[in-house]
Order: C-alpha cells, then sequence, then structure tokens
C-alpha cells in the first residue's frame, strides 16, 4: 500500500551474536591500526621513555620512580597483537559476559600505544617523554566531573526518570559555584549551592514530568538550552561589571597523610580535591544504596515496573521525585567539581560533558561501578585529545577534539554490546 | 471530556477564551514567557536592585522603586519590538515627511531575513518530531550545509542560474549527509539520536573550524577563521536592492517554497503519510507494513537536508563567508529550531507564525542589548521559557483556570536508550 512497504519487517536491533562479531572485528581493526600505525609508523631504533614522577611532587616526593624505556615500535606491535588477539578471542568464543571489559581494555591499551608513539624520541615530538603520572593527574579532573554527571544519571534512570539536563546542571553548578567560591572562599559553600541549584533544576524537570507528564526529553532538552542562555546572559550582566564574583579559585589538593606518598597511586587518588573524595564517597555510598538497602530496592522496582511497584504500596511518584532532586543535586556539585578544576566560569564551557557523561552511564550499563570505568576512559580519551596538541602530532587540533565525541557515538551506537535500560526509564507513569 | 465548555448565557468570549485550544495556551505561554524575562531582568540589573535596596532607608523610595523597575523592563520590551517589528515614532516620521523608509522598514526586514532560516530549519526539525524523532542535531547539519554551501559558492565560478540553485542543493546534500549518521545509527544499532545528534553537534564545530582554517577554503591572505566570500552569483541577492539597505532577501522565497513543501509532503504525500503514522504510533506502522528502518533514514535525510539548507541561506542571505563562530552556541538557529517547532505543534503552519515570533525576539533582543545593554540571551532565555510552558500545557491550563485540558501535539512516544 505505501511506498515503504516491505513484506518482511527485519529486528531493529540486530542479534547478539551479530554485535558480539562487530565489537570483536571492530577491536581487531583497532590493534591492525596500532600494529601498522604506531608499531611501524614509528623507526626501528624509536624509543619511548615513561616518566612516573608527578611535575609538582618531584622535589618534595620521599620517591623517586626512575624513567621507564621502551623501544616504541616493539612496545606497540606487541600492544596491536594483544588487540587483536582479544577481537579473535572474542569472535571465535563470543563469551556472553565481559566483552564490554575487554573493549574499555583495547580502547585503554589503544590510548597508550597512541601516547608511546606521540612520545617517541626520534620523532616529530619535542616533549621527549610521557609523565604517565601527570596524565593519571591531568585525566583525572576530566573524570571526576563525567562520574558526577553519570551518577546523577543512573539516580534518575533507575528510577524511570530520563535526566538529559544533566549538562544543564553541570553549567547552573558551574556558575553558582564560581559566585560562592569566589566571594566566601569556600568551596563546602560552593559545593552546597551547586548542589541546591542542580536539585532545583531535577525539582522543574519532576516536576514537569512527572506532574504534568510532559515528554522527559523535550522538557530536559529545552532546560539545558534555557540554562545555557541564562547563564551566558548572566555571564554579561554579572559577572562582565562584576568581575570579583568570578574570579575562579581552583580547589586546593587535600593531601591525605601517608597515603598520598605512594608512588604513582599516591599522587593521583590521595593528593587530590574534596571533590574527588567526595566523588568517590558518593560512588560507594550509591552503589551501597541502590543494590543492598531497601530503598534502592524500592528504586530500582519503580524504575522497571512502576505498575507492579504501585501495587505492593511504593509511592513511585515519591520515590522519582526524591530520586531526580537528589540526582540533580549531584549533577549541580559535579558542575562546581568542574568549575573548581578549570578555572573561572565561561559560557559553555562544559562543552557537552553532560551529554557524554549519560553515554558514559550507559556505557556503565546504569550502575555506578561501571559509570566510574567508563568516566575514566572517556576522560582518558578527552584528556588526551586536549595535550596530543603537545606531542605536534601530525594531525589538525581540530579533528584531535573530535576524538571523545566520536568514541561517544561509538558508545552508544552500541559497540559495547547489548545494554538494557531500566524497563520504565523515559515512561510517564499515571497513577490510576 | 466530561466538561462542558459553554454553557447558557456564560457562553461568551470569556468561555472561548478559556477553552481548550492550542493557540490560547500558546498565547497565554507567550504572556508567562515575557513575565520569566521580565523577572530575570528585574532581579539582575543593578539599577533596579538599586532603587529597590534605596526602599529601607526612606518613605518615598517603594514609587520610586516600582517606576523604575517599570522603566527598564518596559525599556526592554519596547526597544524588542521597535528594533524587530516597527518603530512607530520612525513610522510617524516617515508618513508625514515621505522620507526614511528604509529606516522605517529595517526592523521587519531583519526579522524576516532571520525568519527565512530560522523557518526552513524548524520546518525540518518538526518533520523529525511528527515521526517521533529527535533532531537535536540540526545545528550541526546547518553547519556543514554551510560549509557544503560556501565551497560550492566560493570555489565554483558560473553564471548565477546554475550557481545560485547549486549552492543551495550543495547545502541540503551537506545537512543530508551530516543527518544521516544519527539516522543510519539508530536504524542499523539502535543508538538513540538524542546522544548521537548533540555529539555530531560538537564534531560538526570541531570540523567547521578545521575547514576554515584550511589552506583551500580560509579567505586568501587572512589567518584568521575566516572562508572564503561566495561569488554575487551564489548570493541571495537583497529584495530591493543593495542600495535599499534592507537586508531581507530572496531567501524568504525558498522559505515559502519550504513550506510549501511540508505541507504537501506532509498531508498529501504517501512517504509524508507513512512518516506522521510511524510517529503516532510505531506498532501500528509496523503491522501495516511500513519498514521503520528506511523511515528512520529518510526522516534524517529529509530534516538535515532542511538544516543544511537553512545554513546556507543564512550565510548566502546575510554574511556571505562562514567563519569559526558560524551557528555556534545556545544562538544557533538548529538550536531556536527546536523550540519553534515545539512552539508551532509540529505543523508547518503553526511553524511560520512561531518562526517569525521568535524571529523578531531574536532581532529585538539585538536591539534591546544596543539600547539597554540587557544581553541578547535574555531573548533565548524567553524561548525555552515559552516552550517549557508550551510542553506543559496542563500547567498553563491550571495556571489560567482554562475549561478543558488542551489536547497536547507535543506528548512523543517518549522511549528509553535501548532502542
Amino acid at each position: 500500500m505505501t511506498l515503504l512497504s516491505t513484506a518482511k519487517e527485519p529486528a531493529l536491533t540486530p542479534a547478539p551474536n551479530r554485535r558480539t562479531r562487530f565489537i570483536a572485528i571492530t577491536m581487531g581493526i583497532i590493534g591492525l591500526f596500532s600494529v601498522l600505525v604506531f608499531g611501524l609508523g614509528s623507526v626501528a631504533g624509536a624509543h619511548s621513555s615513561l616518566t612516573f614522577n608527578p611535575v609538582n611532587l618531584s622535589s618534595s616526593a620521599p620517591w623517586h620512580v626512575g624513567t621507564l624505556t621502551l623501544a616504541t615500535r616493539w612496545t606497540n606491535i606487541g600492544l596491536g597483537i594483544v588487540m587483536v588477539a582479544l577481537g579473535v578471542e572474542v569472535f571465535i568464543r563470543r563469551p556472553s559476559r565481559g566483552v564490554m571489559a575487554r573493549f574499555g581494555g583495547v580502547a585503554i591499551m589503544f590510548l597508550i600505544a597512541l601516547l608511546l608513539w606521540a612520545g617517541r624520541t626520534p620523532g616529530p615530538s619535542q616533549v621527549s617523554f610521557v609523565n604517565v603520572t601527570a596524565i593519571l593527574i591531568g585525566s583525572s579532573a576530566v573524570t571526576m566531573v563525567l562520574v558526577f554527571g553519570s551518577l546523577s544519571g543512573v539516580m534518575c534512570e533507575r528510577s524511570g526518570v530520563v535526566n538529559i539536563a544533566i549538562e544543564g546542571q553541570f553549567i547552573g553548578g558551574a556558575f553558582i559555584g564560581s559566585m560562592i567560591a569566589s566571594t566566601t572562599h569556600s568551596f563546602v559553600y560552593a559545593a552546597v549551592g551547586g548542589a541546591v541549584i542542580g536539585g532545583l533544576l531535577g525539582l522543574l524537570l519532576a516536576f514537569l514530568a512527572l506532574r504534568y507528564q510532559s515528554d522527559q526529553i523535550i522538557v530536559g532538552v529545552v532546560l539545558v538550552t534555557m540554562i545555557g542562555s541564562l547563564s551566558s546572559y548572566l555571564n554579561l550582566q554579572v559577572f562582565t561589571p562584576f568581575p570579583q564574583f568570578n574570579t575562579g579559585n581552583l580547589a586546593p589538593n587535600l593531601a591525605i597523610p601517608l597515603l598520598s606518598k605512594i608512588p604513582i597511586v599516591g599522587p593521583v587518588f590521595f593528593n587530590q580535591s574534596g571533590f574527588f573524595y567526595l566523588m568517590l564517597v558518593l560512588v560507594g555510598v550509591i552503589s551501597f544504596a541502590l543494590f543492598k538497602t531497601r530503598y534502592g530496592l524500592h528504586v530500582r522496582a519503580v524504575g522497571e515496573h512502576p505498575q507492579a511497584a504501585a501495587t505492593v504500596g511504593i509511592n513511585v511518584v515519591r520515590v522519582r521525585y526524591i530520586n531526580v532532586v537528589l540526582g540533580g543535586a549531584i549533577a549541580g556539585i559535579g558542575g562546581v567539581a568542574f568549575m573548581a578544576s578549570q578555572g573561572q566560569f565561561q559560557p559553555g564551557y562544559t562543552s557537552g560533558l553532560g551529554y557524554i557523561a549519560l553515554a558514559a552511564m550507559i556505557f556503565g550499563r546504569w550502575r555506578p561501578s561501571g559509570a566510574v570505568v567508563a568516566s575514566v576512559i572517556f576522560g582518558l580519551s578527552v584528556y588526551l585529545s586536549y595535550i596530543l596538541v603537545s606531542y605536534q602530532v601530525p594531525v589538525s587540533i581540530y579533528i584531535l577534539q573530535m576524538i571523545p565525541y566520536f568514541i561517544t557515538i561509538a558508545v552508544v551506537a552500541g559497540l559495547i554490546g547489548r545494554v538494557r535500560p531500566p524497563a520504565a526509564d523515559g515512561l510517564p507513569y499515571r497513577h490510576d | 471530556m466530561s466538561e462542558v465548555v459553554t454553557t447558557g448565557h456564560r457562553a461568551s468570549l470569556w468561555a472561548r477564551w478559556t477553552s481548550k485550544s492550542p493557540i490560547v495556551v500558546t498565547f497565554f505561554a507567550l504572556i508567562l514567557g515575557l513575565l520569566v524575562g521580565a523577572i530575570i531582568i528585574i532581579t539582575t540589573t543593578p539599577a533596579v536592585l538599586d532603587a529597590w535596596r534605596a526602599m529601607f532607608h526612606s518613605w518615598g523610595a517603594p514609587g520610586h522603586a516600582l517606576k523604575v523597575t517599570f522603566d527598564n523592563v518596559g525599556a526592554a520590551y519596547r526597544t524588542m519590538f521597535t528594533g524587530s517589528v516597527i518603530n512607530p515614532s520612525s513610522f510617524g516620521h516617515s508618513l508625514t515627511t515621505g522620507k526614511g523608509w528604509s529606516n522605517t522598514f529595517t526592523p521587519i526586514s531583519e526579522t524576516l531575513t532571520y525568519a527565512a532560516p530560522l523557518l526552513i530549519a524548524s520546518i525540518g526539525v518538526g518533520i523529525a518530531f511528527q515521526t517521533g524523532i529527535f533532531n537535536i542535531g540540526a545545528n550541526g547539519q546547518a553547519v556543514l550545509g554551510g560549509i557544503a554551501g560556501a565551497v560550492v559558492g566560493s570555489m565554483l565560478h558560473m553564471p548565477t542560474v546554475l550557481h545560485l540553485p547549486l549552492t543551495l542543493l550543495a547545502g541540503i546534500a551537506g545537512g543530508m549527509l551530516a543527518g544521516s549518521v544519527p539516522g543510519l545509527l539508530k536504524a542499523f544499532t539502535g543508538a538513540h539520536e538524542v546522544i548521537v545528534t548533540i555529539m555530531w553537534n560538537y564534531v560538526m564545530y570541531a570540523f567547521l573550524l578545521f575547514v576554515v582554517l584550511s589552506t583551500p577554503f580560509q579567505q586568501p591572505g587572512q589567518q584568521n577563521d575566516i572562508s572564503r566570500t561566495m561569488d554575487p552569483s551564489a548570493q541571495l541577492a537583497p529584495l530591493f536592492g543593495t542600495s535599499s539597505g534592507l537586508r531581507v532577501n530572496y531567501g524568504i522565497f525558498v522559505a515559502i517554497a519550504v513550506v510549501a513543501f511540508a505541507w504537501w509532503f506532509l498531508e498529501r504525500s504517501s512517504l509524508g503519510f507513512d512518516f506522521r503514522v510511524t510517529g503516532a504510533n510505531p506498532s501500528a506502522a509496523k503491522a501495516s507494513g511500513i519498514n521503520s528502518r528506511v523511515v528512520l533514514i529518510l526522516v534524517f535525510l529529509v530534516s538535515g537536508g532542511l538544516a543544511g539548507l537553512a545554513g546556507i541561506v543564512q550565510a548566502a542571505s546575510t554574511t556571505h563567508f562562514i567563519d569559526g563562530g558560524f551557528l555556534i552556541g545556545n544562538a544557533g538557529i538548529g538550536f531556536t529550531a527546536i523550540t519553534v517547532a515545539l512552539l508551532g505543534r509540529n505543523k508547518p503552519i503553526g511553524i511560520v507564525w512561531a518562526s517569525l515570533l521568535f524571529a523578531a525576539l531574536g532581532v529585538g533582543g539585538r536591539a534591546m542589548q544596543a539600547s539597554t545593554g540587557i544581553p541578547l540571551d535574555l531573548a533565548a532565555v524567553i524561548q525555552s521559557a515559552i516552550v517549557l510552558f508550551v510542553a506543559t500545557p496542563v500547567l498553563v491550563k491550571e495556571l489560567f483556570r482554562l475549561r478543558a485540558a488542551p489536547t497536547s501535539s507535543l506528548q512523543l512516544a517518549a522511549k528509553g536508550w535501548g532502542s
């Protein structure tokens, strides 16, 4: 009857087998690329030096890790072969679990190979070493913000509300955080302010989505537009005439005694700002709350089957309100954390991190721990896209900037195996 | 619907006024949006805040504070109107002296100039919405369309008869190319189009900076992120000639053609019917044998193509080149187009009015920024606020005691991330 009629309707999502094979082939291609470009692309005698002493601690650190020098070509060929081998293994065995973990491993090996290649010594780069610790510290700032965002997503979506306004909550948190930190010089107040703003935005989203059953994605997208324009309005109206409200404070590092002295691990994990520790605590608390407590059971029930949850006496709407507001508050704190690691507020400087956080949540299969792993990979790729410029990679800086977004698209496209969102995610609930 | 709108003698203007018509809801949403804007002006303008602070010091101050408030808000909205529609005093001057017509018509000409590409992009977004697809990537698609069109317009040389159509077609092709990525991904992997299109926007922005800084396309002799200028034969010429000083141009005819196409496509064509069925009820569409995968890809091609056309119309009618800031940020027409489509309830005629309104808000916002110093971004805040209210018609209904629940066409079939 119609132009597009077909006799047979193919399934929209391909069978898991096909997808697993596709992932396996992708892993193989990445591995081959590493062998050909990063391995054979460096001259035989080239070597790469890895250093581990943090830049700012080197004088006072009680330890000194020597430089690790690797033959670039052979290391990268080895890494590439391991990647191809993993791909072959996935292709043949098609394991039902752990495909994502293997792909994550391939992604990290690829980034390592890329770094080794970029920093090889008879090469174009002026920088003759790769400081592993500095890279981990640098990327941990982005990772931290992504974890806050994806935790917010986990909170909301586990209860069945799509919070696509994370980007808006980041912007709101960063704005108010900069204002409070500049006037009070307290990052605790700034974090509280960010949580309040994020929570209020979450409340607005929940109000429109739950009370009026508006489309959650429309409301979320419009909220982001609104907060984005409001922040650039306020930036011109308030921050430009009164720069003392936006001085750009960076949160100080709080070194944990003893632990921060551990080589490599210390500076990365135990000499961080308070936001970093708060993030670690939140990951644990939310994991525990979601999977080990009665309330978490309610939340997951509401997200999977609200009607059934309501039948056993759970107040679906209340659970969703609480979770969306808490999720918004977490994203708001994430915005403050971003501001506290990047400096003074500028309109649009979150550049889509909120959406990348959502992708990290999907990659992490709606679990806090998975979101952390995903955020580490995304954080590394975002940070590398910043710093590869200094290695004079023969690729335009603008092309490098695309990398994190491409990775996000690849992840959302389900390169990473089948993901199953909470069954009632994004669906309006009507209490009858 | 058990409630009866008209009862006895009260079947009056008020009853009709408070009916369930979406136009009424839109009107009240507009008022609420302007109210939100006023509140923002009041709470952020130093002069107004100072006046209110003075209230604590002297008795006469409340009156003064109110006056300052109304002066500031009034001035903002007045310049928004006179800067985008018509300035009565300038109009009167032209009427009595017969001079300065160009000055008088400049505001409305600017609004139409801005409305044309906005309308085109919004029609594209609206068609996608009608199919149940969120095309948040219209801005990126417009950017690639603008790049493709500007390349053809500036680096090929031929007579206008060929050059202009070819330039516009290149814009459409660029938009289709950018739109095909989320379309194909959604069709074959089930990737949710919202994240893919937003990420793709950022890829397009980076690509824009890359091309306007690369040798063949960069303006020769320039170090900045600015492209070659399009040939006059590829530009959309001003309707009244360049000497008139009015920028309103043949782009509005392109926009009118797009509206006519959209109306025919959605209401009369069988493909458009398939689109709408898919949007209204995906399972019914599947049952009736519509190939949802093909529909998905085609929707993104149509929607992206229109966004690309909007991008090149924007470039060919105003700046005649593109630079690194082309359509970037919240001011990009692709983002405004989302709100316009929602306000126009995804219907071509509704989108025409909505795009004129939002174009006027945008152009008026620029006039407001120039004369009162209130930043232009306020216009975008008002626009989003209006759309938030339109997207929650029940809220508007409750606020204004409207009678029956307005039927909402904004309620799309919300889906999770899986597919």
